[in-house]
């Protein structure tokens, strides 16, 4: 049985579970208490002195991240005394900033910017020259440490010590020569880095690979699953609808992940832009291979399978696709149609049982449990050893191959593609643009992206769900439920 | 001098520091009455005495002894600041040359009582010397059977080990000297929680300053009210002043509190050297603000009496300004100080002290105008109160003393000096 | 071939047991190292951690925030003269200016290989000796500008 407290916030009664503190308890409210320094996922530093907040009885104000709710307190953030508090905290963190704002990504999702907007607004009072210290510094293969833009909040030491228990970060010096680094020429390793950028409060950490991209105010941001493993983090997808581009994916606070995904899923926004995406379907079914509309391709494909008999018929299929998309598929291709020859693509290099102790799996594959409860479903045995030198030898004379859409998921996806050129027929449905450079691919259907989609996922802890999609990047990228309707319509018509 | 010395009972002595001595005086027997003692009724003793923290903050020794959890099974620390880096403070350097065993002894006593096994002295890294001598009254103990397990037989465990500094004056703050200890950056630690719950290591931890350890020996053999024989109601005992400046005997002086500061400065010290006036007087170390000559008149040599004139008795660290002084220079030498101290953790003091150093040399250089003046005090005044430790207040308040004070004789300099910004 | 000389090995290794965290001996070790060798080298971090599994980055934060530590070679004998408000009153300044015009000169003539180094430093703790300087582990009392060369010239000839 958890004791409640009830104490009065701004006026208002609040209660909570005792032991939270007058932080956590404002931001459940939807109480703003500005803060740098503070963190959910990381433990209290109360270095940045910004968060405090008026508490009737006792003479110095107080900070609201280490300061436990206790039953009939009286708080207020609204006062004047807080105000003034604020100012002056915040232009105490500003004298000696160097102020990039024109060059710096964070500007627009910035803690100093906007605070500023929200609790300055005034002249500054600072007019001696200005510590500096160095910038631009290469201290990861995903980072980009400035260490001037740094308020020494230290919450990337903190996500060093308590999350990866790397250490590889340190403030060094004392007062303002305090200078955060690496110890030299020893740069961070782990495949967390880019964390350091979504924590960091201001430009100090920033990502290599968005460097200088792109402007976040421009950005539409929607929820999302990174599919990169069957872990299944949480995820934003960042892009811009009206040029079909998207820019990154940052980590979606959930019980799965906490605050954080690892630097592996962050690279999972590229394979949809334009460029090395298929941006249209290819049919080669009346000989020479050629660029042509999804809806023609579909109706080749439907010829073609209306053509053949159910046995010389196969299906490969990739685990990093949506429970629905697996639903449709089979019951169009094995309940309706009868194919039963269904194998499973998976890379072989693969050692699923890996973890890495924090978030990353070693199954690159985002619904690899969806597959085989998709399977069991419609009567199919859940085989995944083998399977790709199963169907090379199988004699199939026409196979739909369901391709991963993360073609870095599988590295030995070159070679088990050429060993498909000996079967008669191939119709690869895939985004990736290089399926035009595989000869024994004789037909391809352009796929939509995850980010594209809605569905669900079955993870390693459970459901996880796509409900905000982008709109398909092109206008002839399909999902597999889209896919199999088309291809029903035009085989009742056959 | 007509009272007795009690904590530089040794000095003068021949081998003052030696346990010979100090055995012969009547050292270690306080430990022996103590151990007869339940814990609680020495804290309930301690706690009467009314002694103070003597290191600066001046908080009441038994209450602190109090909030160690009695009896949980932890592991519990003891800690000897003898960091004494409060400018103007050399007192405890005294204490360790003349009376280490004294030390020792509060410290058996203070570990007894609250339930640690494990002791160590914290010395600054300048003490070479004194250091020398305390580790070798650790091993005359250990020798003689004061230190160790089972001490004299009484079932008490306590061992004792001495800890150098590295030169930063932030380690003096408990919970920064904890992180020193620790093998870390002396940064000072949050709280809640207090050391005596989380402290070295997460543990129970108690902090005492050396001269607060040495009175611990004296209450214990002759009880609270022979303690309070000396000193006022609020600020009991005797307390060690050092006491520096163009003065014809500097040194370190056990007198009661309460005692004249006047009466300090003429009579044992002897007066200033070479017809030299008072300008102003630092009562409690660089920290505090200045007494100015009117107040050194009445002034006495207490915790309240310092508070009421605006100051405050902190470490008993006393410096006379001479009427030969440039103030300006003075304001210097304490900006820098706390701007090359101050550890960074906490963004009002590691860039206030900053910008303070920033204006004052700005001052000099002529880079700024009588407008300077003002943006100190003010930017000192926003120090005051927002940081984890004291050592931002430490900052600001000598810098608004000397604005408060001399601030017409700091604009006349500026004007002097022509504002070439 | 060891950065430390099996001394050394032998004291930090007593240091790296003694504490009931290795971490703290970080400050004694580092005490130590600078004893033997006069400052802290990087071979020397990465001998603290090959060997004692210490941490570089917290190495070198207690390196970067302490005022005795020096990671950069010294000369032979390094001089801390007291800059604080007593020691100022009574003569710091001038016997500074004394100390370093004397070493500007020993540098024309022998360059690095000047004996003496100047640092003033925050405070040494002995007001009562103004001016106060410590030369190595030394303190010296009464460093007048007018006593400063003799005090010194016990450890070095100043000519």
């Amino acid at each position: 049985m958890s004791e409640t407290v009830t104490f009065k916030l701004n006026g208002k009664d609040v209660s909570v579970p005792k032991g939270w503190t007058v932080m956590k308890a404002a931001a459940k409210e939807g109480v703003e208490i500005p803060h740098f320094c503070y963190h959910e996922g990381l433990s209290i530093a109360g270095v940045c002195r910004f968060c405090m907040v008026k508490v009737e009885g006792r003479p110095k104000l107080e900070i609201a991240c280490n300061l436990q709710a206790t039953e009939g307190m009286v708080v207020s953030t609204t006062e004047d005394e807080v105000k003034e508090a604020h100012k002056w905290a915040l232009e105490f963190h500003l004298i000696n900033h160097p102020l990039d704002c024109p060059i710096c990504d964070q500007a627009g999702e910035c803690s100093l910017q906007d605070y500023y907007m929200s609790v300055g607004k005034y002249e500054s009072e600072m007019t001696r020259p200005k510590v500096l210290k160095p910038k631009a510094l290469d201290v990861g293969d995903q980072l980009v440490l400035d260490t001037e833009r740094c308020i020494l909040c230290s919450r990337c030491v903190r996500f060093e010590e308590e999350i990866t228990k790397t250490d590889a970060l340190g403030i060094f010096n004392r007062g303002d020569r305090a200078t955060i680094g690496t110890y030299p020429d020893k740069r961070l390793e782990h495949n967390y880095q880019t964390n350091l950028v979504d924590i960091c409060p201001v430009g100090a950490f920033t990502s290599k690979d968005f460097r200088f991209k792109q402007r976040v105010w421009f950005l539409k941001d929607k929820k999302a699953i990174c599919p990169g493993c069957s872990t299944g983090c949480e995820v934003d997808v960042y892009g811009k609808p009206e040029d079909s581009h998207y820019y990154r994916i940052k980590p979606r606070h959930s019980e799965v992940n906490g605050h954080w995904m690892c630097d592996k899923g962050r690279y999972y926004y590229d394979h949809m832009n334009p460029v090395g995406r298929l941006r249209k379907a290819i049919s080669g079914i009346e000989g020479s291979r050629k660029f042509v509309d999804t809806d023609e391709a579909i109706a080749d494909l439907a010829r073609k399978i209306s053509n053949s008999s159910v046995s010389d018929m196969a299906l490969l299929v990739s685990p990093q696709y949506t429970n629905e998309e697996y639903a449709a598929l089979l019951e169009f291709f094995v309940t309706q149609m009868g194919v039963k020859n269904v194998y499973q693509w998976r890379e072989p290099t693969e050692s699923t049982e890996d973890f890495d102790g924090i978030l990353y799996r070693g199954d690159h594959n985002a619904n690899t449990a969806g597959l085989a409860a998709a399977l069991k479903a419609v009567g199919l045995e859940n085989n995944i050893e083998n399977q790709f030198d199963d169907l090379a030898k199988s004699g199939a004379k026409l196979v739909v191959a369901l391709a991963p859409e993360l073609s870095s998921t599988y590295p030995s996806l070159k070679e088990q593609i050429n060993k498909l050129e000996e079967l008669p027929f191939v119709s690869m449905w895939t985004i990736d643009g290089k399926v035009f450079e595989y000869p024994g691919i004789n037909h391809a259907i352009p796929m939509k992206g995850f980010a594209e989609k809605k569905g669900s996922f079955i993870g390693h802890s459970g459901v996880r769900k796509l409900e905000q999609p982008f709109p398909a990047g092109n206008e002839h990228a399909r999902d597999l439920v889209e896919t199999v309707e088309a291809l029903t319509k035009v085989m009742a018509h056959l | 001098m007509t009272h007795e010395k009690i904590i530089l009972a040794t000095e003068g002595k021949e081998n003052q520091r030696s346990i010979d001595t100090y055995l012969a005086n009547g050292g270690y027997t306080a430990i022996k009455k103590a151990a007869k003692m339940d814990r609680k009724a020495i804290i309930d003793l301690v706690k009467a005495s009314g002694l103070r923290g003597r290191g600066g903050a001046g908080f009441p020794t038994g209450l602190k002894w109090s909030f160690v959890p009695p009896d949980d099974g932890k592991p519990k620390y003891l800690i000897c600041n003898n960091d004494e880096s409060e400018p103007g403070t050399f007192k405890d350097r005294h204490i360790s040359s003349v009376n280490p065993h004294m030390i020792i002894e509060g410290m058996l006593i203070g570990g007894y009582t609250v339930g640690a096994e494990k002791g160590y002295i914290y010395s600054r890294w300048e003490f070479q010397l004194e250091i020398g001598y305390l580790e070798q009254a650790i091993k005359e103990a250990y020798e003689a059977g004061f230190l160790g397990q089972n001490i004299f037989g009484s079932g008490i465990n306590f061992e004792l080990d001495h800890y150098s500094g590295a030169g930063a004056y932030i380690c003096g703050e408990e919970t920064g000297l904890i992180s020193s200890l620790e093998g870390k950056k002396g940064q000072p630690k949050l709280k809640p929680p207090f050391p005596a719950l989380e402290g070295y290591l997460r543990r129970p931890t108690v902090v005492n300053n050396t001269e607060t350890f040495c009175n611990i020996p004296h209450i214990i053999t002759h009880g609270a009210e022979v303690f309070r024989r000396y000193g006022t109601e609020k600020s009991p005992g005797t307390k060690l002043f050092s006491i520096s400046g163009a003065l014809n005997r500097p040194g370190v002086y056990e007198v009661p509190l309460g005692y004249s500061l006047k009466k300090l400065i003429e009579e044992d010290c002897g007066g200033l050297k070479d017809g030299k006036k008072i300008k102003a007087v630092v009562p409690g170390g660089m920290s505090a603000p200045l007494l100015m000559p009117a107040q050194v008149e009445t002034a006495t040599l207490d915790y309240e009496c310092m508070q009421e004139m605006g100051s405050m008795l902190g470490s008993g660290a006393i410096m006379i300004i001479d009427d030969q002084q440039d103030v300006v220079d003075l304001l210097r030498i304490t900006t820098d100080f706390f701007a090359h101290e101050s550890c960074g953790q906490c963004t009002p003091c590691r860039e206030g002290t900053g910008w303070l150093k920033n204006l004052v040399n700005g001052i000099l250089e002529g880079t700024e105008g009588p407008a300077a003046v003002d943006r100190i005090y003010q930017v000192a005044d926003h120090m005051e109160g927002r940081t984890i430790c004291a050592l931002s207040d430490a900052a600001a308040w000598p810098a608004k003393s000397y604005v408060k004070n001399f601030g017409e004789e700091i604009k006349a300099y500026i004007e002097k000096k022509g504002n070439r910004a | 071939m060891s950065v430390f000389s099996d001394g050394l090995h032998t004291k930090i290794k007593v240091l790296v047991e003694r504490y009931e965290t290795p971490r703290s001996a970080i400050l004694p070790a580092l005490h130590a190292i600078q004893d033997e060798k006069g400052w802290i080298s990087p071979e020397a971090v990465e001998e603290l951690h090959t060997v004692y599994n210490l941490e570089r980055v917290h190495v070198k934060e207690v390196i970067s925030f302490y005022d005795i530590y020096h990671d950069t070679p010294q000369r032979k004998f390094i001089i801390r003269y007291c800059g604080n408000l007593t020691c100022s009153m009574l003569g710091a300044k001038e016997a500074i200016h004394k100390i370093e015009e004397r070493i500007n000169e020993l540098e024309k003539k022998s360059g690095d290989d000047c004996p003496f180094s100047l640092e003033v430093f925050p405070c040494l703790g002995k007001c009562d000796g103004a001016p106060v300087m410590m030369v190595n582990k030394d303190r010296v009392e009464h460093a007048t500008v007018d006593k400063v060369e003799e005090l010194l010239s016990k450890y070095a000839p100043l000519n």
